[in-house]
């Protein structure tokens, strides 16, 4: 179940690396000074940068934009973690989260067609769609576990089908036609006050226009908070979690302490694909439509974000919180340049270049520990 | 000797002889199944000139899918194939812009243009190569950097338009036909004769699109490359096993980052050769793709991606199988997004295959 692209002889030829070792020369106080505190610094310091650089970063409210559009980021790099701590990689989440989008407009649709209130049927629609989620990571994990089809073309496989599917049910166009409830939802806040006192939950208070309220934690920013934070928990306390990580470091270790690997891995690509759809609901509600390469362009910003997490290619180590910090720096980095008025362009060079740094560096660490 | 030994393993009929040769061609014998299935269910899908089409279409993806054979052969990957090519595109049409306007001549501005950008387009290979074999990172992680980085220059170069205003002759040569026959009339080559009129251009029996023996030469040198020479030996080493080729003192290294370049190299062609098909520059948009049906042709050709197996021919009929595929749907009134699900199971099939039979080359 190691990662496809590194068979037993590289692992040997890694071991007999000489790459770095120059570097290693230079000293153990940097390293284990900055040990695994790169990834911080690093955030503090791209934070401080476009701070001076784009008007208006510093306040509480880009803070709050910047946590608002990067939930999906959240969402799939915290599938993409229990995957690659495994060892494996699964490269269907961005479509996956594409096909969950239209799924749960196209039955939230029929439920309201059926005549139920909007919000049971937003309800219902979400649920059952979390449901159906769960299967292309189950064919996935059946694929890996059970046929031992690479994880690369396992997933790479249902990348395609899960397009295929989400252009069929859309016919090559968008899903729409949410109720204007789920766009409340989608792009509501927590909390609102109302200049002089007034606070509100969840609804927008009533009040004079051009009076500005103060919107304070959007909705989908808790849902995605609650979310990881169960899956961090999942991951690095439960028994689940612990198996995951045995079979990572050592897949033949985990078979003889008793592991049920299969099951186990079975579990990991459901909780991807699980966690991707969950992207795709949160989607359908941040932009009332649905599309199948919604998250095509998310994958490399969700691999990227467990990769600068600290997270290895090759399984066993990477934690949720380190991952949302790797998330956080491409977030910000996404904010940042968009509000410096820099052509989103930029962004997919510097998350390029940071996920190479970032293995560069990960290598590097390694080596002096 | 092999043939009994699998037929011991109670594979029945896939242990014989004929089931083993079979499996070893099953791609092939599925686009020539694909091929009689589609001539029924699909009018004029079996016609010179749909299959001149196909063919003429698929050049891209050719070349794509042998670069990412040598790369699938040492056991890595190359993701940013599909980026590279695009980068290359626009990279070539900024340049023909720029240098247009300066007033140079249409010819030297083609020539020059694409030199320069075939020369330019070993650079993402060799920063890939670079990356994975001086810093240990495994290929995946690197060439998807690789693929953030060129993505976002194509998108620069470009704003995120097609770069149209370009030399009208380009598509015209990329384009153009070897043959053009009138039955009982004529025949005249590379260009139809000026006194015939356009609009009869329909009664003129087009033959032999200048791609296809563009293709042929590049792909049987690729294949003579990998299957006669050193760099070929050294290549299909490296992917059965990096350390006893490291012990047979074959310059792992140096090698690894060779096999980027032509990567990347491949992808730079393509990259131009598109923008003679199309006549403008074209990034590549996120749900293009390309590497995915890059990959997925080697696979289904019979490559492995541990490594060790895998040929320029055979990736050259996946990429085939995958085309035909696509095009006989259409043409059998099937929407086209079932490709997409078919192509997933012919991956799993592919794997199964190589599973059951691995000791096949």
């Amino acid at each position: 179940m190691r990662h496809a692209n590194s068979p037993a002889p590289r692992a040997a030829y890694d071991g007999k690396a000489s790459g770095g070792n120059d570097l290693a020369a230079r000293g153990k106080g940097f390293a284990a000074f900055f040990g695994g505190r790169w990834v911080l610094i690093f955030l503090v310091l791209e934070t401080v940068y476009f701070c001076f650089r784009s008007e208006g970063f510093a306040n509480l409210n880009s803070l709050q934009i910047l946590l608002f559009y990067g939930v999906l980021v959240f969402l799939l790099a915290t599938a993409e973690l229990f995957v690659i701590v495994t060892g494996g990689i699964d490269l269907s989440v961005g479509y996956v989260l594409g096909f969950a989008s239209i799924v749960s407009i196209k039955i939230i649709e029929k439920l309201i067609a059926m005549g139920l209130d909007p919000g049971i049927a937003l309800l219902i629609g979400a649920a059952a769609t979390l449901v159906i989620g769960i299967l292309p990571g189950l064919v996935n994990g059946a694929l890996v576990a059970y046929l031992n089809v690479p994880p690369f073309i396992a997933t790479f496989s249902m990348l395609g089908v899960c397009h295929g599917i989400s252009e069929l049910i859309i016919n090559g166009v968008y899903a729409m036609g949410l109720p204007k409830l789920a766009s409340d939802i989608g792009s509501g806040h927590l909390l609102y006050i109302a200049p002089g006192g007034a606070a509100t939950l969840f609804q927008k208070p009533v009040v004079e226009r051009g009076v500005s309220v103060l919107e304070i934690v959007p909705n989908i920013v808790v849902v995605t908070a609650i979310v990881v934070g169960i899956f961090a928990f999942v991951l690095a306390r439960s028994r689940f979690g612990r198996h995951v990580y045995a079979i990572g470091g050592s897949m033949d270790a985990a078979l003889r302490a008793g592991i049920p690997v299969k099951r186990r891995i079975l579990g990991v690509y459901a909780t991807s694909s699980f966690l991707a759809s969950l992207g795709g609901i949160v989607y359908a509600f941040m932009y009332v439509s649905g599309k199948a390469d919604a998250g095509a362009s998310l994958l490399l910003d969700a691999i990227a974000a467990v990769v600068i997490g600290g997270a290895s290619m090759f399984g066993g180590s990477g934690t949720v919180g380190r991952t949302m910090l790797g998330a956080l720096i491409i977030a910000v980095l996404d904010l940042g340049l968009r509000m410096s008025g820099t052509p989103t362009f930029d962004k997919y060079i510097l998350v390029g270049v940071i996920l190479i740094i970032a293995v560069i560096m990960e290598r590097y660490m390694q080596e002096k520990a | 000797m092999n043939g009994e030994s699998a037929a011991k393993d109670g594979k029945g009929f896939l242990g014989t002889r004929t089931g083993r040769t079979l499996a070893a061609n099953w791609a092939a014998c599925f686009l020539v199944l694909m091929l009689i299935v589609f001539s029924i269910t699909g009018r004029n899908f079996l016609s010179i000139v749909n299959f001149q089409n196909v063919v003429h279409l698929q050049t891209v993806p050719f070349l794509l899918a042998a670069a990412e054979t040598f790369v699938i052969i040492t056991g890595g990957i190359d993701l940013s194939v599909g980026f590279v090519m695009g980068l290359a595109s626009v990279g070539a049409a900024k340049l023909m812009q720029i240098f247009l306007a300066a007033g140079m001549p249409i010819g030297w501005t083609i020539a020059s243009a694409v030199l320069i950008v075939l020369a330019g387009s070993v650079l993402p290979g060799l920063v890939s190569g670079l990356v994975i074999t001086r810093f240990k990172v495994p290929p995946f992680i690197a060439t998807m950097g690789m693929w953030g980085i060129t993505n976002g220059l194509a998108l620069k170069i470009s704003q995120g338009y097609p770069m149209a205003g370009l030399p009208d002759v380009l598509p015209s040569i990329g384009n153009s036909y070897l043959l053009y026959v009138h039955p009982g009339d004529f025949i005249s080559f590379f260009a139809k004769p000026v006194s015939f009129p356009d609009n009869r251009i329909r009664d003129l029996l087009r033959l032999v699109p200048i791609s296809l023996p563009f293709i042929i030469i590049v792909l049987a040198t690729l294949s003579f490359v990998l299957l006669r020479g050193r760099f070929g030996r050294h290549t299909y080493a490296i992917g059965g096993s990096m350390d006893a080729s490291l012990r047979s003192g074959i310059a792992v290294d140096a090698h690894l980052i060779k096999i980027y370049v032509l990567s990347s190299f491949l992808a730079g062609l393509a990259g131009v050769f598109n923008i003679f098909q199309t006549g403008i520059g074209n990034y590549t948009t996120f749900n293009a793709q390309y590497e995915f049906f890059a990959v997925a042709a080697v696979v289904v050709g019979g490559a492995s991606l541990a490594g060790g197996k895998g040929r320029i021919w055979s990736s050259a009929v996946g990429v085939l199988v995958l085309a035909f595929l696509e095009n006989g749907l259409a043409i059998s009134g099937v929407q086209p997004f079932y490709r997409y699900i078919a192509v997933g199971f012919l991956l799993v099939l592919a794997v199964v295959i190589d599973k059951l039979f691995p000791d096949i080359r």
